[in-house]
């Protein structure tokens, strides 16, 4: 059933065109790159900010609520772009380990979300009573920064598994 | 006698160094970035831009240099490649211009103030020349196979 729809998917007439794009598909590749490396340098400012080391002299809700939406803009901007370049090999990256471990981080990343969005992320002006970061943002930040760096790191490994044969490419 | 490139004999050195060459100009270049959109007027925009650059100074000249060194060890491992791969030179002639412009016209935009038309202008040109960079990079991969 998934896989029907991923057959289906990278066979859609715009994916079909970006595979087989000589330029479109770096160009894409790029972009993606470009937009992690604002993203990625919004979450290390941030993580770096709850574990009290860098930006001391503004407040951690200061930070938080300014980069809210630039930062919702830098993920849709790299979710977007990453889409496009798993959409035209959607069959490929089904069986690729380090797109699963990418998933799976994704996946944890939600949970780290969800677990410190009370105490962290959603009411941050808490955390600017006290003069030194308290321990659970401190835990907060340092796992976001190893998370994120897991990601990049699978990311990056993806385009080392070799394509595979027999794929349902039209 | 040959001497082999120790980074050669391992199939994972390559991609493991490409590792920290992201995370390293993504810092350096996100953390810009930032400092750019705030000359543009967006992000941190209760800070300015100097005070935005000083927090990051170090963190993003770390990233640099990581990106820097991880670089030149990727590049060591096929030299004759990459010199003669025209996506590699024009990366490098954009990251000169991009280093350059970066420890001149706009840290005096930065810290010395001004006006913001010209601010919007330094950060525009900032921000593609750091974009460039990366293009250059990726497009590495794609004029290789044209190589003889």
């Amino acid at each position: 059933m998934l896989i029907t729809t991923l057959i289906w998917l990278e066979n859609l007439p715009p994916f079909t065109s970006l595979r087989s794009s000589a330029y479109a598909y770096p160009i894409v590749l790029a972009l993606h790159v470009s937009a992690i490396s604002l993203f990625g340098a919004m979450i290390v400012v941030t993580d770096l900010r709850l574990l009290g080391w860098s930006f001391q002299d503004c407040s951690i809700s200061d930070l938080i609520h300014q980069l809210r939406r630039p930062k919702w803009f830098g993920l849709i901007a790299t979710a977007t772009f990453g889409f496009l370049l798993f959409a035209c090999k959607a069959e490929e990256y089904y069986y690729n380990s380090f797109f699963r471990v990418k998933i799976l981080l994704f996946l944890l990343i939600a949970m780290h979300a969800v677990a410190f969005r009370r105490g962290v992320y959603s009411d941050p002006a808490k955390l600017d009573h006290s003069l030194k970061s308290p321990p659970h943002a401190k835990l907060a930040g340092s796992l976001s920064l190893l998370l994120w760096v897991a990601v990049l790191c699978a990311g990056r490994g993806i385009g080392y598994v070799p394509g595979r044969a027999g794929m349902h490419y039209h | 006698m040959a001497i082999e490139n120790p980074l050669s004999t391992s199939p994972l050195a390559f991609p493991i160094l490409e590792c920290f060459h992201i995370a390293g100009f993504a810092l350096a270049i996100g953390m810009t970035a930032l400092v750019d959109l705030r000359l543009l007027g967006i992000g941190l925009y209760k800070q300015s831009p100097s005070h935005i650059a000083r927090a990051f100074e170090w963190w993003s000249l770390a990233g640099l240099v990581v990106a820097v060194f991880s670089g030149l060890l990727l590049f060591s491992t096929d030299p004759d490649m990459y010199y003669l791969n025209w996506s590699f030179l024009i990366k490098m002639v954009c990251l000169a211009l991009a280093v350059a412009f970066h420890y001149t016209i706009h840290r005096r935009a930065v810290f010395r103030g001004i006006s913001p038309s010209a601010g919007r202008l330094v950060a525009l040109v900032s921000m593609m020349l750091w974009v460039s960079v990366i293009f250059g990079g990726i497009f590495i991969a794609v004029v290789r196979p044209g190589l003889a």
